[in-house]
């Protein structure tokens, strides 16, 4: 198997993990930690994908890529703002409609 | 061999780290293995050839995301409680359920890659060929502020947008950002200052030639706002900046500059190069370091005063 191909495998079993977490874990900090992990996976997608041209690597997805990291931060910066705010207000680290 | 070899051991510890963080029983150590899973990622990235990715995701991805989540779990722990009582998660059978749904997402998406062909012609292979009209010499940079300028401005919009989101749902300044605030007057490790005064200069020097040497090899505005706003996480928590309720001119000006700047550039392209965001002949590097060293700015803030949870800061000194 290829490097690319290794590495294509490798981000689908992270995405399964970040979707794991994300359906399994109720705490607000844990949901965004798997979603975080679900977008690591995407990231790993994409540059494993362009690693796979024969002599030559797609700058295209590392700049698609890179775009990601700084808007995956400020999603990131915003829901742990949320969170706290939520917190704050009703003492919750979980939402209400994951009672159960 | 012994690449293959290195290979399956960064696959094995991602994959392994990623588990843990989901898995692990208590809530700081998840996102302590977080951190440490971000800068395992900066060296698959090193690794898939991604030397822009590998420095943006240390600074960034391990850095920045890193300190904004410690202190937000630090925030979300109740007064007086030791131990994180969590939420309860789900009941075990239902665990099992989602275990099998997203083992078979995994089956999936690997099925589906592993059979993709490489496309003939590739936006990539264009952007390669290309690269002498861009009037920069690294292709990541091009296509950032040339091929596809438009998805970096949309990215800044995007920060600069998180940022005002966060100022509408923000804590009172005493409980935003990492906590107390400390005072650098009084009682810190002797090492604080001596430690300071080497890494700032060496960190603005740091994020002033990534910024500089974008235009030909890895680096750009990105690493560069990500190391500067490291800088900021860094005075911030040894109080040297310290938070205040107001937004100064000079701050706004950083805050919206470059998006200001990157659209004026881009009109004017309309008028007097090709196309709306093109740039005139003989005049795109001058014009691309320009827009970077705004977008620079325009990066390092919003981070900075994410982390710091306050509408803006104001040097405190000894």
């Amino acid at each position: 198997m290829t490097q690319a191909g290794l590495y294509t495998l490798a981000a689908s079993a992270l995405a399964g993990i970040g979707v794991y977490g994300l359906i399994v874990r109720r705490h607000l900090l844990r949901r965004i930690l798997a979603l975080n992990l679900l977008g690591n996976a995407v990231f790993l997608l994409l540059v494993a994908l362009a690693r796979r041209h024969p002599g030559y690597v797609d700058p295209v997805p590392h700049a698609m890529v890179l775009t990601g990291i700084v808007v995956a931060v400020s999603a990131t910066a915003l829901a742990l703002v949320l969170a706290r705010r939520y917190y704050a207000e009703t003492g919750l680290r979980h939402l209400p409609e994951d009672e159960g | 061999m012994i690449d293959r070899a290195f290979d399956l051991l960064l696959i094995g510890g991602m994959l392994g780290l990623a588990v843990q963080v989901v898995a692990s029983r208590a809530l700081f150590r998840s996102v302590v293995l977080f951190i440490a899973l971000g800068l395992l990622m900066a060296v698959v990235w090193a690794r898939l050839a991604a030397p822009d990715l590998a420095l943006a995701e240390a600074a960034i991805g391990a850095g920045l995301t890193g300190a904004l989540l410690l202190a937000a779990y630090r925030a979300l722990q109740p007064a007086g409680e030791a131990g994180d009582a969590e939420p309860a998660a789900l009941p075990r059978r239902w665990a099992l359920v989602a275990a099998v749904l997203s083992g078979a997402l995994v089956a999936a998406i690997g099925w589906a890659v592993l059979g993709l062909e490489p496309p003939a012609a590739s936006a990539g292979r264009e952007a390669l060929a290309r690269l002498g009209e861009s009037g920069v010499k690294s292709p990541i940079t091009a296509v950032l502020l040339s091929f596809r300028a438009v998805d970096t401005l949309a990215e800044v919009v995007v920060l600069f947008a998180a940022f005002l989101g966060a100022r509408v749902v923000a804590e009172p300044l005493g409980r935003a950002g990492p906590g107390p605030r400390p005072d650098p007057a009084g009682g810190e490790p002797v090492l604080m200052p001596l430690l300071l005064r080497v890494t700032v200069p060496m960190g603005v020097l740091v994020a002033g030639y990534l910024l500089w040497s974008g235009g030909h090899q890895p680096g750009g505005a990105f690493q560069a706002g990500a190391v500067l706003a490291a800088l900021g996480v860094l005075l911030r928590l040894t109080g040297r900046l310290q938070p205040v309720a107001e937004t100064s001119p000079a701050e706004r000006l950083a805050l919206v500059g470059g998006i200001v700047l990157f659209s004026a550039i881009g009109l004017a392209g309309a008028g007097m190069a090709s196309a709306v965001l093109a740039y005139p002949e003989g005049w795109a590097y001058t014009l691309i370091l320009l827009i970077e060293t705004g977008l620079t700015l325009a990066i390092a803030l919003p981070l900075t005063l994410l982390f710091s949870g306050s509408a803006g800061l104001r040097w405190r000194g000894r």
